[in-house]
C-alpha cells in the first residue's frame, strides 16, 4: 500500500467522528435511580426500569439533561428549547426493552463547532495546496510554521441510553460468532450517553486525533465524564470516504469500530484511508461497511456489510413528554460551566508570558491545570515560567509529585543551585513520598557552587590546558565553548554551575 | 345479615371500621360469592384468597390496635391482570407472561390496598388489553353476568363482570380506547377512565402509553369516586412522568345540583351508523333527566370525532408494536425451547407466545412505523389527534360535559364479531376522549327496551374535569333510580355476611 502522505496528493480523505461519552460522573441512571457504577458485580445495579420489565416507566435524569447542555454550551451548540425523546428499536438483548429511548430529529444540542489548532508534524498531513477551498467552505489559512486552524462543525449532541454490556464466551476474540454463551451484565444499561456527531470536515487523521483530544479535555473539564477510551466511558467510531482531488460528491464510507485510544483512531484511519486508496485505483469499490481495528496487526477487518439501511422505526417516545427547557435552566447549566481549556491556555500565555505550546499543554487536562495553579501558590513570580518549564518537561515522568514538591525544585532550578539533570534525580528521589526537594538536594550535597570566586582557579586551569580548544573559539567556533564548559564541570566534579561557567569562560575568551 | 353483593363501598368500610363485621368477615363472604358465581361467569384468572385473607386480618389488627382505617377499609377489589400486584402472576391473558410473577406492586393497586382495600384476585382480559369482547384472553372467557351467552365487553370484561356479577364491590380496569366505558355499559355498572395522567401508569403493563389510562369500575358513582379518591390522594406518581397532580375530594361535590349547567350533544353522534334505537333512546332519555334536574341541553359539534377510529389504529398499534418488543423470551415469559439462534428464540417465542389480535396489532404497528411509511400514516394521524384535541377545547367553551353513548349497542354473542374491524367499531364513541387525554364516565341506565340487557350513557369532560363528571353522573343516576345492580342470575347466591 502506498503512504499516506502520498495518497492524499491524489485523493481528498473526507472523516467524520461519531463519540458517545457516558455521563460517568452522575450519580445515578438516565431514566431510574440505580446507581451509575459499572464497577460492581454483575447485573447488582439493576431496577424493573432499567431491566424493561413489563409495567415499568422512565423518568428522565435531570441532571443528565443538564450536563448534555453544558456539553452543548461549551462546543458552541445551539442549546434546543424543544426537543424530544424518541424510542429506536432492535431486537437485541443488550437493550432490555428492545428499543433505546434516545433523541429524534432534534437534539437538545444542534449546529456548534470546535476549532482545532493543528500544528507541527501534523499540520504536515494535510497538503498545502488543500488549503484552498471549495464552495462554500472557509479557505484555510496558514502561519508560516504550517500551523492552521480548521474549524470542525458539529451536527449534533443527543442524549440517550446505554447498553447493557455483553461477554461472549467461547467464541473468537470474543465475538458472538461461534460463541457458546453470551453473558449480559445490564448495570451499563441505561447509563446516561451523549452522542456527539460531527460533519464531514476532518481531512487527515491527525484533525481526527486532535478533534478526540479536544472534545476530550472539554469534557473532562465540564466534570461530565471521566472520558477514558480505555475503559469506554467515551467511544468514537470513525466515517471516512475519499474522493478524488477536486471532487465534490461523496464516495462510499466505511465506518471504523473499536477505536480505543488516540493512536488507534489515527493509525485507523491512515490505515483506511490507505486502503481504500489502493481498492479504488485498482479500479475496486468500496462497500458500505463496518470495520473493526485490529491493533495488534494494524489493520481493519469488515465486521458486517450493511446492505439495507437498517430501519429503527423511530419515533417519540409515549412515556416521555416532550422537554421544554427553560432560560433559568440553560443560564444554570452555563453557570456551572468553568474555564474550558482554550480560555485557560490564552490567560496563561496573557498571565505567565508562556509559550503557546506549553501554555496549551498545561491548560488541556483540568488535571494538570489544576495542578501547575497548585505550584503556583504562593511561588515568586520569576519562578512561574521555571515551575511551568518543569511541569511541561520533568513533572509528567512521575506519577506521584505534589505541587510543592514542584514548586521546591523550580525554586531550586530558578536560583541556579541544581541542573536540569540534577532536577531528575531529586524528583525520582521524592516522588510518591513527603520529601522536601530542597532537603535531598542538602543531603546529598547537591548544591552547586555560585561562588564566583571559587570557579575562577577551575576556569584558568581548564583555558590553560586547553589551548587547542581555545584557538578554535578565537577563529570563530564559538560553540566550542559547550566543550570547555563541560571541562569545568568534570573538574569541579559536577558541583559547579554550568551557567556560570558558560559566564566566567566568554568573559575570559572575549577579554 | 345482608348479601356482600347488596352493600356500598362505603357501607363496608363503615361497618368495618364500627366493628358491625370484621374485613376476614368481608373477604371470606366475597371469597364465598367468587366461588358460587365465578364458575359461571369466569371473570377471574386468579383468586388470591391467602392475600385477601392476610390483607383484611392486617385491616382488623389495626382496627383493634385502634389505628385509623382507610376509606376502603375492607372493601373486596379485584385488578385486571395487567396489573402487578407482588404475589400474583400478571399474565395480561397471554401465554406469553403465563408464568410471570409480579416483581413490584403497580402505584395504583399499592394506592388501593393503603386505602384498605381487600386484594380478591385478578381478573380476566383481552390479551394485552387488544379487544372489546375479552374473546382474545389466552386462558378462557368471561361471560356477561346479564347472560352467560354473551361477552361482558372489553378489555376489562373480567374487571366489569366481577362487579356485575356482585363478586367484588369494585375493581379496575386500564381503558386505551374504551375499554373500561364499554364493559361497563355492557355488564350495566359504572365505569370512570379519567383524565390522561390523573391515575400512575406504574406498574400496569403498557399498550398505548399515550392512551392507556387506569380506571374505576363500581355499582354506584359514589363507589366509583371512593375508589378515585384512593387512587389520586397521594398526589402525582414521581416513578410516571406522565402522571400529574389532581388530589382532590371526589366525593365533596357528588351530590350537588347540576341546575343551570350545560350538557353538551353532538348530534350527529345521535345519527351514526351502528347505535341501535334502543341505546339511542336511553341515551335520550338520560339528556331528558339532566334537563328535568335543570341542565341546559346544546347542541355542540365536533367535526373530526369521524377519524378517530382511523387515528386511533395507526397511533395506538405503533406504541403497542414499540411497547411488547421486549417480549422476547430472553429472561422471561414464553420461550420456544430447542432453537440454534436468537434470531430464531425470539421469533419463535413471539409467534408462538401472542394470540392472533396481539400479532395483528404488532405487525401493523411495525409496519405503520417502517420508513416511507411512518410519513404517511403516524405523521397525519398525529394531526387528527391535535383537531380531535381542538375540537373538543372548542365544544367545551359551550359546555360542562358532553353526553353520547358509551356503546353502540347491548352485549353481543360470543363470535358474533369475526371481522376485527367490526369490532374495533365498538369503540366508536369511546376512542375520541383517548385521544384528546380527557376523562369519561358510563352510568348504566337500567336496561334496554328491545334486548332486555344493560343500557347506558357516556358522560366525557374536559381535562381535569373528572369531579365534575362524577357529579353529572350522580344525577343521572339519581333520575334514573337505577343504581347498577347485580344480575339477577348471580345475585344473592353466596357471599352472605354473617
Amino acid at each position: 500500500m502506498k503512504k499516506l502522505a502520498e495518497v492524499l496528493k491524489d485523493w481528498e480523505a473526507v472523516i467524520g467522528l461519531e463519540v458517545h461519552t457516558e455521563l460517568t460522573t452522575l450519580e445515578t441512571k438516565m431514566f431510574c435511580n440505580c446507581k451509575n457504577t459499572h464497577d460492581d458485580p454483575p447485573n447488582t445495579n439493576v431496577c424493573p426500569v432499567c431491566l424493561g420489565m413489563p409495567g415499568a416507566l422512565p423518568v428522565p435524569n435531570r441532571a443528565a439533561i443538564q450536563s448534555i447542555v453544558m456539553a452543548g454550551l461549551a462546543t458552541n451548540c445551539q442549546i434546543m428549547r424543544h426537543s424530544m425523546f424518541y424510542r429506536k428499536h432492535y431486537f437485541y438483548p443488550d437493550m432490555a426493552k428492545n428499543f433505546q429511548t434516545t433523541q429524534g430529529p432534534v437534539a437538545f444540542c444542534m449546529h456548534g463547532h470546535l476549532d482545532l489548532e493543528v500544528s507541527g508534524e501534523g499540520a504536515a498531513e494535510r497538503p498545502a495546496w488543500e488549503d484552498v477551498a471549495g464552495d462554500g467552505e472557509t479557505p484555510i489559512s496558514r502561519e508560516k510554521d504550517g500551523s492552521y486552524v480548521a474549524p470542525i462543525r458539529i451536527l449534533r449532541i443527543h442524549m440517550e441510553e446505554d447498553a447493557a454490556k455483553m461477554v461472549h464466551v467461547g467464541g473468537e476474540e470474543g465475538r458472538i460468532t461461534a460463541a457458546t454463551e453470551s453473558l449480559i451484565d445490564y448495570n451499563r444499561c441505561g447509563t446516561p450517553l451523549i452522542e456527539l456527531v460531527t460533519e464531514p470536515d476532518l481531512r487527515t487523521p491527525e484533525e481526527a486525533r486532535l478533534f478526540m483530544e479536544k472534545l476530550q479535555q472539554t469534557f473532562k473539564t465540564l466534570g461530565i465524564s471521566d472520558c477514558s477510551l480505555e475503559n469506554g466511558s467515551m467511544r468514537c467510531d470513525g466515517n471516512i470516504s475519499l474522493r478524488r482531488r477536486g471532487e465534490t460528491r461523496l464516495g462510499t464510507k466505511t465506518e471504523m469500530k473499536n477505536i480505543n485510544s488516540f493512536k488507534s483512531l489515527h493509525d485507523a484511519l491512515e490505515y483506511e484511508i490507505c486502503r481504500q486508496a489502493e481498492v479504488l485505483e485498482e479500479g475496486g469499490i468500496i462497500y458500505q461497511e463496518t470495520r473493526h481495528w485490529e491493533p495488534s496487526r494494524r489493520r481493519t477487518v469488515v465486521m458486517r456489510v450493511k446492505e439495507t439501511a437498517d430501519d429503527y422505526r423511530l419515533f417519540p417516545d409515549p412515556d416521555l413528554a416532550p422537554f421544554d427547557l427553560t432560560d433559568d435552566f440553560i443560564e444554570e447549566a452555563r453557570e456551572k460551566i468553568p474555564e474550558l481549556p482554550d480560555a485557560k491556555r490564552d490567560r496563561y500565555m496573557h498571565d505567565y508570558g508562556l509559550k503557546r505550546a506549553d501554555a496549551a499543554q498545561l491548560a488541556g487536562d483540568p488535571a494538570v491545570a489544576d495542578f501547575f495553579e497548585k505550584a503556583l501558590e504562593g511561588a515568586p513570580k520569576k519562578a512561574v515560567a521555571t515551575i511551568a518549564n518543569v511541569m511541561v518537561n520533568l513533572a509528567p515522568s512521575f506519577d506521584a509529585l505534589s505541587p510543592a514538591q514542584v514548586r521546591s525544585i523550580s525554586g531550586l532550578l530558578a536560583e541556579d543551585a541544581i541542573t536540569f539533570a540534577q532536577a531528575r534525580e531529586v524528583l525520582e528521589a521524592v516522588n510518591g513520598t513527603e520529601k522536601d526537594p530542597e532537603r535531598v538536594v542538602d543531603e546529598r550535597g547537591m548544591r552547586q557552587v555560585t561562588d564566583t570566586a571559587a570557579l575562577e582557579p577551575i576556569v584558568d586551569e581548564v583555558l590553560a590546558r586547553c589551548t587547542d580548544q581555545v584557538q578554535q573559539y578565537h577563529d570563530g567556533n564559538k560553540k566550542v565553548v559547550g566543550y570547555l564548559v563541560g571541562q569545568c564541570m568534570k573538574a569541579s566534579k559536577g558541583s559547579g554551575n554550568p551557567k556560570l561557567f558558560n559566564k566566567l569562560l566568554t568573559a575570559r575568551l572575549e577579554a | 345479615m345482608a348479601n356482600i353483593d347488596q352493600l356500598s363501598a362505603a357501607r363496608i368500610a363503615a361497618g368495618v371500621a364500627a366493628g358491625e363485621f370484621s374485613a376476614t368477615e368481608v373477604a371470606k363472604a366475597s371469597l364465598d360469592a367468587i366461588e358460587a358465581r365465578d364458575e359461571k361467569v369466569q371473570a377471574f384468572l386468579q383468586v388470591s384468597s391467602d392475600l385477601a385473607l392476610a390483607a383484611a386480618a392486617e385491616t382488623d389488627r389495626l382496627r383493634a390496635a385502634g389505628e385509623k382505617l382507610g376509606p376502603l377499609a375492607g372493601v373486596p377489589v379485584a385488578f385486571k391482570d395487567n396489573m402487578h400486584l407482588v404475589g400474583t402472576r400478571t399474565t395480561c391473558a397471554s401465554k406469553m407472561l403465563e408464568n410471570y410473577e409480579s416483581t413490584f406492586t403497580a402505584t395504583c393497586v399499592q394506592r388501593m390496598l393503603d386505602a384498605g382495600a381487600t386484594p380478591m384476585g385478578k381478573a380476566n382480559m383481552d390479551e394485552f388489553a387488544f379487544g372489546s369482547s375479552t374473546e382474545s384472553s389466552a386462558f378462557h372467557r368471561t361471560n356477561n353476568p346479564w347472560d352467560t351467552e354473551r361477552v361482558p365487553g372489553g378489555s376489562s370484561g373480567g374487571s366489569a363482570a366481577a362487579v356485575a356479577a356482585g363478586e367484588v364491590t369494585i375493581s379496575l380496569g386500564s381503558d386505551t380506547g374504551g375499554s373500561i366505558r364499554q364493559p361497563a355499559s355492557l355488564c350495566g355498572v359504572v365505569g370512570m377512565k379519567p383524565t390522561y395522567g390523573a391515575v400512575s401508569r406504574y406498574g400496569v403493563v403498557a399498550f398505548g402509553s399515550s392512551l392507556d389510562q387506569v380506571g374505576p369500575f363500581g355499582r354506584s358513582v359514589e363507589d366509583v369516586a371512593l375508589a378515585m379518591n384512593a387512587l389520586t390522594a397521594a398526589g402525582r406518581d414521581p416513578y410516571d412522568s406522565t402522571s400529574q397532580p389532581c388530589a382532590v375530594d371526589f366525593l365533596e361535590h357528588l351530590e350537588d345540583p347540576v341546575e343551570g349547567m350545560r350538557v353538551g350533544v353532538v348530534p350527529a353522534l345521535m345519527e351514526a351508523a351502528g347505535l341501535t334505537t334502543e341505546v339511542r333512546a336511553a341515551v335520550e332519555g338520560a339528556a331528558k333527566a339532566l334537563e328535568n334536574a335543570g341542565a341546559e341541553l346544546v347542541e355542540v359539534d365536533l367535526p373530526n370525532i369521524k377519524s378517530a377510529i382511523a387515528a386511533y389504529y395507526v397511533i395506538a398499534p405503533c406504541e403497542a408494536f414499540s411497547n411488547l418488543a421486549r417480549f422476547d423470551g430472553v429472561r422471561y415469559g414464553y420461550q420456544e425451547e430447542g432453537c440454534l439462534s436468537l434470531a430464531e428464540q425470539t421469533s419463535k417465542s413471539r409467534a408462538h407466545g401472542f394470540g392472533e389480535e396481539a400479532k395483528r396489532r404488532q405487525m401493523l404497528g411495525a409496519y405503520l412505523l417502517s420508513s416511507g411509511v411512518y410519513d404517511k400514516y403516524y405523521y397525519p394521524a398525529q394531526q387528527v389527534r391535535t383537531l380531535i384535541t381542538q375540537d373538543y377545547k372548542r365544544a367545551y367553551e359551550q359546555c360542562d360535559v358532553i353526553l353520547m353513548p358509551a356503546s353502540p349497542r347491548t352485549a353481543f354473542k360470543f363470535g358474533e364479531m369475526s371481522d376485527p374491524t367490526q369490532m374495533y367499531a365498538s369503540d366508536m364513541f369511546t376512542i375520541s376522549n383517548n385521544i384528546a387525554g380527557n376523562g369519561g364516565i358510563s352510568v348504566p341506565l337500567g336496561l334496554g327496551a328491545e334486548s332486555h340487557l344493560p343500557v347506558s350513557v357516556q358522560l366525557q369532560g374536559p381535562a381535569f374535569s373528572d369531579r365534575k363528571l362524577l357529579r353529572f353522573a350522580r344525577a343521572v343516576e339519581k333520575s334514573f333510580s337505577a343504581r347498577g345492580a347485580v344480575a339477577p342470575e348471580f345475585a344473592g347466591k353466596g357471599g352472605e355476611l354473617s
